[in-house]
């Protein structure tokens, strides 16, 4: 597994004091938090610092960490001394506040050294416990939420085994995605969180859904809107088009007199549900290209013929 | 360390509209004490009348998450947390709607 340099993660010297840390952290807990941070890789940097303070805010962690020396550099090759951690208390103590969400997940690194990741910690002798709940995203596209259908996710969770190591198993878990499931929606799997320890139950597992952004369709609850160009003269003099739909293309009708910016409604069809949603169309006006002297003509023809001020409004 | 793999079929047994606040506090790792004044100050809307007895919608669970980590995390206290979730939905909701206007300009509009 790789070293890491958890000094430089935090951009602190080894000597930095326990305060000045915490500071530090506390400014990289705000520039990555996933939840506000618009940095690129906000997540895998936020846990990255994450692990870091985890390990350096605890003076006895960081003393322990200390004694690997000061030789390595971050991403070297590294495995734990044989003496590991003697006389260090840390393994099984409970999470602490700045631990991270059950579901955040700390590398091999930390993991070799100081036990499970988020998410683990060691229960008394034969005691029951719960197990904790997990929780993950699924992003699915527009397509799937309106048809449904089975997802399989790769779960990682550290896993104790007898001798006292910490394993990384992964399950593989089929999801069943219901149709017109919406953006935002939890689903919850009974018993597929983190396993009870003695007669403890299962914690659940939550996944909370995204659906992904839409080329064509914007996504709103259960509706969705489309932006639907017409040709000047569909607009004015109304036309019979094919318009998109989740469910496949259909004929519509554009009653005449319409103008950019109305919106039509297709009852019915944005996704299922009850109700389900409806769909909109957002009417646009294309204007069709003069590429041709014909065309330069067409313009010109209407330009004398159409008494037509496009800023009457404005006032003169 | 080694990777076991097992794969366990599951269903989705119930898209849980309503949670109790028990499952609730459990799943986003927060107290009771700290739902409650998120209720107060509006960030969620439980019903029932004792707050033993509460039910959450499950579309409010990730609300109560996202205050949970940004306490957790951040060290912000409980108003500056829904203070700020509310905050990022209105980002939000004010990115989707401009990317739809944007949508919109490129079709011609």
């Amino acid at each position: 597994m790789e070293y890491r340099d958890y000094y430089q993660t935090l951009g602190v010297k080894r000597t930095a004091s326990a305060d000045e840390i915490k500071k530090v952290y506390r400014r990289l807990a705000r520039k990555y938090h996933p939840d506000v941070s618009k940095e690129p890789n906000a997540e895998a940097k936020f846990k990255e610092v994450q692990e870091a303070y985890e390990v350096l805010r605890d003076s006895e962690k960081r003393t322990a960490y200390d004694q690997l020396g000061n030789e390595m550099k971050s991403g070297q090759d590294f495995r734990p001394p044989p003496d590991w951690a003697s006389g260090f208390e840390f393994r099984g103590r409970p999470r602490g506040r700045a631990n991270p969400d059950a579901d955040a997940q700390f590398s091999d690194f930390f993991s070799s050294l100081f036990g499970g990741g988020g998410g683990f910690s060691q229960a008394g002798e034969g005691r029951a416990r719960g197990g904790r709940d997990h929780h993950a995203r699924v992003d699915i596209d527009l397509e799937e939420a309106f048809r449904g259908g089975a997802r399989t996710l790769e779960l990682r969770r550290p896993q104790q085994q007898p001798d006292g190591s910490v394993e990384l198993s992964t399950h593989a878990v089929k999801v069943t995605i219901p149709a017109g499931v919406t953006d935002g929606q939890q689903l919850r799997l009974a018993g597929q969180g983190e396993p009870g320890q003695g007669n403890g139950r299962a914690g659940d597992l939550y996944l909370e859904v995204h659906i992904r952004p839409h080329d064509l369709y914007q996504l709103e609850g259960r509706d969705v809107t489309v932006t639907l160009p017409l040709a000047p003269w569909e607009a004015v003099l109304g036309a019979s088009v094919t318009v998109p739909t989740l469910g496949g293309p259909v004929q519509m009708r554009i009653p005449e007199k319409s103008r950019a910016g109305q919106k039509l409604r297709l009852r019915g069809r944005g996704l299922p549900g009850d109700p389900p949603g409806d769909e909109y169309l957002q009417l646009s006006i294309a204007l069709p290209p003069a590429d041709s002297p014909k065309a330069r003509a067409f313009y010109e023809q209407m330009s004398r013929e159409l008494p037509f001020d496009p800023r009457a409004h404005l006032g003169s | 360390m080694t990777t076991v793999k097992r794969t366990i079929e599951t269903q989705v047994l119930a898209e849980g509209e309503w949670l109790s606040v028990t499952q609730v506090c459990r799943a986003s790792q927060i107290d009771v004490e700290v739902v409650i004044e998120l209720a107060e100050l509006g960030l969620v809307c439980p019903r029932g009348n004792a707050p033993q007895d509460w039910q959450v919608s499950a579309r409010e669970l990730a609300r109560l998450r996202t205050a949970a980590r940004l306490i957790r995390d951040l060290g912000v206290n409980v108003s500056g947390a829904a203070l700020a979730v509310e905050l990022l939905e209105a980002r939000r909701e004010l990115e989707t709607r401009l990317r739809a206007l944007e949508s919109c300009v490129q079709a011609g509009g």
